[in-house]
């Protein structure tokens, strides 16, 4: 699944250059002050591991062809996600200069893709949710499975937004989903189950290297971090997919009345409220406002980009996270606070 | 990925001549050229094959051998051959006609795709043969990396060359035990893979041990930092306006 610099355009490499690259030294802040130094080279060794388990390759049953591990989830699980970001951003660099696979430019691609994912989302949401600190073999198999899938298919997403964004490939946005994401599917439960095997092997001969890696401190403050970055990247950039059809209420009016919009009443009040209205809203219909007389501008077929959609989107989503953050602050419960006994 | 040619990249660099510029200043020109290279517009394929005359430059005029360069470009991604064929799949208005053979813009830049892929990968192959990794690590760091990244780099190279014979003695062990392929299976495998972890978490400790009693401090940069020197910016510069001009005269 790595990206090739023929695929992409400067823009888009360079826009994942600078978020990788800020993950990167995000983690390595984070890290930078830790005391326990053996985790250094544990870091570097692991790593090399991850080169090295990739040349043992194994069946993949019903297919007739073989694959090898990834090692994201593996090593995000043994080492915690900043350390795994850092092993995985180096995994990928010494690929993509040494062994051709990927590209230069690609680079910020492909650690964005092949680490973010599974350190950042797939970890902290889904694998330790589900498997937490219980060493079970139920819990680290569904856990492990679950979060290697959401992980794969989450990069393999990218992949393609990342493509179709750069412009290169005529590849419509439709086919290439339909392309890219069963394949992933397969594979990511294939690495789940690897990843699975490998965890329960280790939990049974040496447990305390699964309760070795550091959580992230300060939990919420992460998990809001990691919500804010998915909510700009949805608002922002998703927003470009949404489909041009009418939604289901839009819909059903169209088959009643024969208008996608009813006519306003044409009482006083509710001219004024709707001019109020149009005067607040500074986006109107998800886009730049038009002066009066013009015809709305449309993004072109074969390009979905769209700066109006989206600065609305990530206006939107920023606004909501305000209103939710500011209601949640008021309704939050006081602590109660215990009187010390004299 | 493959470990086959690893070696003769380790050993080449010092094989190698030096690079007319400093490290910083190479990796720089590398930069700097394949953002040139990516943004050559997607059905100009002479600009292309022009910006392919600077790496088959590079490589000659250094003395790098070629065969581990070829061998590794004539082993496209998949992916990349994929989103090409997918071009020439959906792109078919006619292009340009060479007799009664037409040409669809589908052909032109999935070409296009194929031969940016060996430009790019040409160039990254030529720097990383003319590079020894510690001075790769140096560049880096004078690039304000962190340096525990740099650090992590340098130990995953290091390392990997001494893990990865030791996965594939495993692996030829289980090969030789295994008959009609008994023993390949996921679930099997996954527990060579668990064993070679714990190999290798073993094996982090006393390098640690190893690394700690030769005063390691948390960095392995032995190297004083090294200024941007005024050659540096002559030879960036110099290549800035050779990347230019063939946009120039190529792609307009």
């Amino acid at each position: 699944m790595h990206m090739s610099d023929a695929l992409l355009s400067p823009a888009i490499g360079g826009t994942f250059w600078v978020a990788s690259g800020a993950l990167i030294a995000w983690s390595a802040k984070k890290i930078a002050h830790e005391p326990d130094g053996v985790k250094t080279p544990l870091m570097g060794v692991l790593g090399a591991f991850v080169f090295a388990a990739q040349m043992i390759n194994f069946t993949i049953p019903g297919t007739g062809s073989s694959g090898h591990l990834g090692g994201g989830l593996l090593l995000t699980v043994l080492l915690g996600p900043y350390r795994a970001l850092l092993a995985l951003a180096s995994v990928l660099v010494v690929q993509s200069l040494f062994f051709a696979d990927g590209g230069l430019l690609a680079l910020g691609c492909n650690i964005f893709n092949l680490a973010f994912f599974p350190a950042f989302i797939a970890y902290p949401f889904l694998y330790r949710v589900i498997a937490g600190n219980s060493l079970s073999a139920g819990r680290i198999a569904t856990a492990s499975i679950t979060a290697a899938t959401a992980g794969l298919l989450m990069g393999a997403f990218s992949v393609v937004i990342q493509t179709t964004l750069s412009g290169i490939s005529e590849l419509p946005f439709g086919t290439f989903v339909l392309f890219m994401l069963p394949i992933h599917l397969a594979i990511g439960i294939v690495e789940g189950l690897v990843t699975m095997a490998v965890l329960l092997f280790v939990a049974k001969t040496e447990p305390a290297l699964l309760s070795m890696q550091s959580q992230p401190s300060g939990k919420p403050a992460f998990i809001f971090q990691a919500f804010i970055i998915t909510t700009l990247a949805v608002g922002g950039v998703l927003s470009w997919f949404a489909s041009s059809q009418p939604d289901g209420l839009e819909w059903s009016m169209a088959r009643v009345s024969g208008k996608e919009e009813l006519q306003g009443n044409a009482a006083t009040v509710h001219q004024a409220l709707a001019s109020i209205q149009q005067r607040l809203a500074f986006l109107p219909d998800y886009g730049f406002r038009t002066p009066a007389g013009q015809p709305e501008t449309t993004p072109a077929a074969d390009n979905p980009v769209n700066t109006g959609t989206t600065l609305s989107g990530i206006a939107g989503s920023l606004l909501v996270l305000l209103v939710a953050g500011s209601a949640g602050l008021l309704l939050r419960k006081k602590p109660q606070h215990e009187e010390c006994s004299p | 990925m493959s470990f086959g040619t690893a070696t003769e990249q380790r050993d080449a660099p010092e094989a190698s001549g030096n690079l007319p510029a400093g490290d910083q200043a190479s990796l720089g020109i590398l930069a700097l050229f394949i953002m040139f290279v990516v943004s050559v517009p997607k059905h100009n394929l002479p600009a292309v094959i022009a910006y392919g005359s600077f790496p088959v430059f590079f490589i000659t005029a250094a003395g790098i051998p070629l065969r581990p360069i070829a061998k590794r470009l004539l082993r496209l991604s998949p992916f990349v051959l994929f989103m090409a064929a997918g071009n020439l799949y959906f792109d078919r208005t006619p292009f340009s006609a060479a007799g009664s053979f037409t040409i669809t813009g589908g052909m032109v830049s999935g070409s296009v795709i194929v031969a940016k892929t060996f430009v790019a990968l040409g160039a990254m192959h030529a720097f990383s043969l003319c590079t020894p990794f510690h001075r790769f690590g140096s560049a880096l760091r004078s690039f304000g990396v962190p340096e525990v990244f740099v650090t992590q780099l340098q130990l995953v190279y290091r390392y990997s060359f001494l893990l990865v014979p030791e996965a594939r003695s495993l692996r030829k062990a289980r090969d030789l035990r295994s008959f009609g392929g008994r023993g390949n299976d996921l679930f099997s495998t996954a527990q060579l893979i668990g064993s070679l972890l714990l190999r290798t978490t073993s094996r982090a400790e006393r390098i640690y041990m190893a690394m700690c009693a030769r005063g390691f401090r948390h960095s392995l940069s032995m190297e004083q930092k090294k200024p941007f020197t005024a050659t540096d910016t002559a030879a960036i510069t110099a290549a800035l306006i050779c990347f230019a001009a063939v946009r120039v005269l190529f792609a307009p």
